[in-house]
């Protein structure tokens, strides 16, 4: 969130006079770009809110930490390789 | 001037606070942007107490009428206001400070308490204290920027002979100081005895919020625990946080979430991050993303869960900032993920997330268990049995493998392999005993690693 408001607001007495015409809107916006903004309106009818934009439906936007699918990669692979060798060392 | 107090006749015939707020502000409208020059330069400060009250008189006469202390309260409001203007105008130009901004603009947060103190005014104008405490901590900010700046130019001799001198403390005493002053505002809405309708305690969430940004930014975080307790001791005298407008309670929930969060207390963080996430405006999108920063992390830990594409998508600081670790965690790749923790490192530190993070680790680790656990296959059927069983005796030796092998191939040894096992079954991540004597590990035969399935 920091990158795109920074570079504008950091250091705001090198700018010319001409360019502190601009909106102080922008000028104020300083020390604000880590925390939680000012939301534009005051209130909104709950049709507007995320949880009416995802209705009510959550569940596509977790998902598990495993993968059961997907052994195919190098990673999984290699695993097999090493879980092979431990086998046959053990067989020895 | 006399547009101003149009506005300010205008509010006070509608009982409209915002309105009447909107006549405090330091900002220029795109309609009128030279306003604050108009403002500064219609009147003199030797005269500024008699305009005032002659524009709130003509413009108020038509109206519901003013009395007298009011007038007199407001007349000292806008003398402060317009006195701020003057020293706003002034650093636009180079002229000033903002420190001098600061101090003109704590006198009129001072002129109006007074007001609500002393000269009677109705609680339907407390957006004004909204305003202008919202820019009291605007302009501490700026000011405290500007002394270190200039402290930063002249380092060397005062600093080096005060030997108490703690330049993190001093480089925000502005904003320090300008907690006060929000307390004050905070006590001046807490303590009003009027009956609900026409109570200041409606301005409760918007002040607690602005106390709650000044104590995260003072890096003083848990003292916002103080305000909650204030509250908490006058529930039963106020308004249902329901009954207040979404944005106020989400940036309220949000902040009580990272604060739960910061206190590792992550089942309370997650329900107050759920909600500030489902009540946010669909279309606030740094907001949006502000909340999943901690929500992400929060749901890693407690129900093990990662973010999909699908919630990312219009987020790509996030994308950048969690998928690498991500794919590290669903993939069991210990070395990997520990690259990326690196590699994050200062962002994470910076948004308080790391050490949070750092416990996802464990996830990893049991998903790279679990991949032994599948590869092991099933037992052969006994008799009466129809269902296949996978097999729960696992030699800590292929543990161990996986083990070396997530870490890049690093030699972990036995001991130390055991020991990672019973940390794992200890945090209830896998379910079993590991049978030193004989090297193996027993696992249970209904959910070795409870919630993942198997």
């Amino acid at each position: 969130m920091a990158s795109t408001t920074e570079p504008k607001v950091a250091e705001p007495e090198q700018s010319t006079p001409n360019e502190q015409q601009k909106p102080e809107q922008k000028h104020l916006a300083l020390g604000e770009d880590d925390e939680f903004e000012d939301f534009p309106v005051d209130d909104w009818p709950a049709d507007q809110t995320e949880a009416a934009q995802r209705n009510g439906e959550t569940k596509h936007l977790w998902e598990e930490s495993w993968d059961d699918d997907d052994t195919s990669d190098d990673f999984s692979n290699q695993l097999k390789e090493e879980l092979k060798k431990v086998e046959a060392a053990k067989r020895r | 001037m006399n547009d101003l107090f149009k506005g300010f006749a205008k509010a006070h015939a509608e009982q409209n606070g915002y309105l009447l707020a909107a006549t405090l502000s330091p900002i220029a409208t795109s309609s009128n942007p030279q306003r604050l020059r108009l403002i500064w330069k219609s009147s003199h400060s030797s005269s500024v107490k008699g305009d005032i009250k002659h524009f709130i008189k003509s413009n108020t006469s038509h109206h519901r009428s003013l009395d007298h202390e009011e007038v007199k309260g407001w007349v000292e409001v806008y003398a402060a206001y317009w006195n701020a203007i003057g020293d706003f105008v002034a650093v636009e130009d180079g002229k000033s400070t903002w420190t001098k901004v600061y101090e003109s603009w704590k006198d009129l947060t001072s002129a109006l308490i007074r007001g609500y103190n002393s000269f009677g005014f109705e609680a339907w104008t407390i957006p004004c204290l909204y305003v202008v405490g919202k820019y009291l901590r605007l302009f501490a900010i700026r000011s405290d920027t500007e002394r270190s700046r200039n402290a930063g130019d002249n380092s060397g001799g005062a600093a080096l002979i005060q030997d108490d001198f703690d330049p993190e403390t001093e480089k925000q005493s502005q904003l320090r100081d300008c907690e006060q002053h929000l307390k004050r505002i905070f006590t001046l809405c807490l303590n009003d005895r009027a009956p609900l309708e026409e109570s200041r305690k409606w301005g409760i969430y918007f002040i607690i919020n602005l106390l709650f940004k000044t104590y995260f930014k003072l890096n003083s975080a848990s003292l916002s625990r103080t305000i909650l307790k204030t509250l908490s001791a006058y529930k039963g005298d106020m308004p249902a946080l329901s009954a207040f407008p979404k944005s106020q309670r989400v940036t309220f929930k949000f902040y009580e979430g990272v604060l739960f969060f910061l206190e590792e207390n992550y089942i309370e963080a997650e329900k107050y991050l759920v909600e500030a996430w489902e009540l946010c405006h669909k279309d606030a999108n740094a907001n949006l993303e502000r909340i999943l920063t901690y929500l992400i992390p929060c749901r890693l830990l407690t129900s093990h869960v990662l973010p999909t594409k699908a919630l990312l998508e219009p987020f790509p600081r996030l994308q950048k900032l969690f998928l690498p670790l991500a794919q590290c965690i669903r993939k069991g790749d210990l070395r990997a993920f520990d690259v990326a923790l690196q590699e994050g490192e200062d962002e994470f530190v910076k948004r308080r997330i790391y050490l949070t993070l750092e416990r996802g680790r464990d996830i990893a680790l049991r998903n790279l268990l679990r991949k032994v656990f599948i590869a092991g296959g099933f037992d052969e059927l006994k008799e009466g049995e129809t269902t296949p069983v996978r097999r729960t005796r696992v030699p800590v030796a292929e543990f161990r493998a996986a083990i070396c092998m997530g870490s890049g191939g690093e030699l972990v040894d036995t001991d130390e392999v055991e020991c990672l096992l019973a940390n794992m079954i200890y945090k209830d991540l896998m379910k079993g005993y590991i049978a030193r004597e004989r090297g193996i590990v027993v696992l249970s035969k209904k959910g070795a690693f409870p919630g993942t399935g198997v």
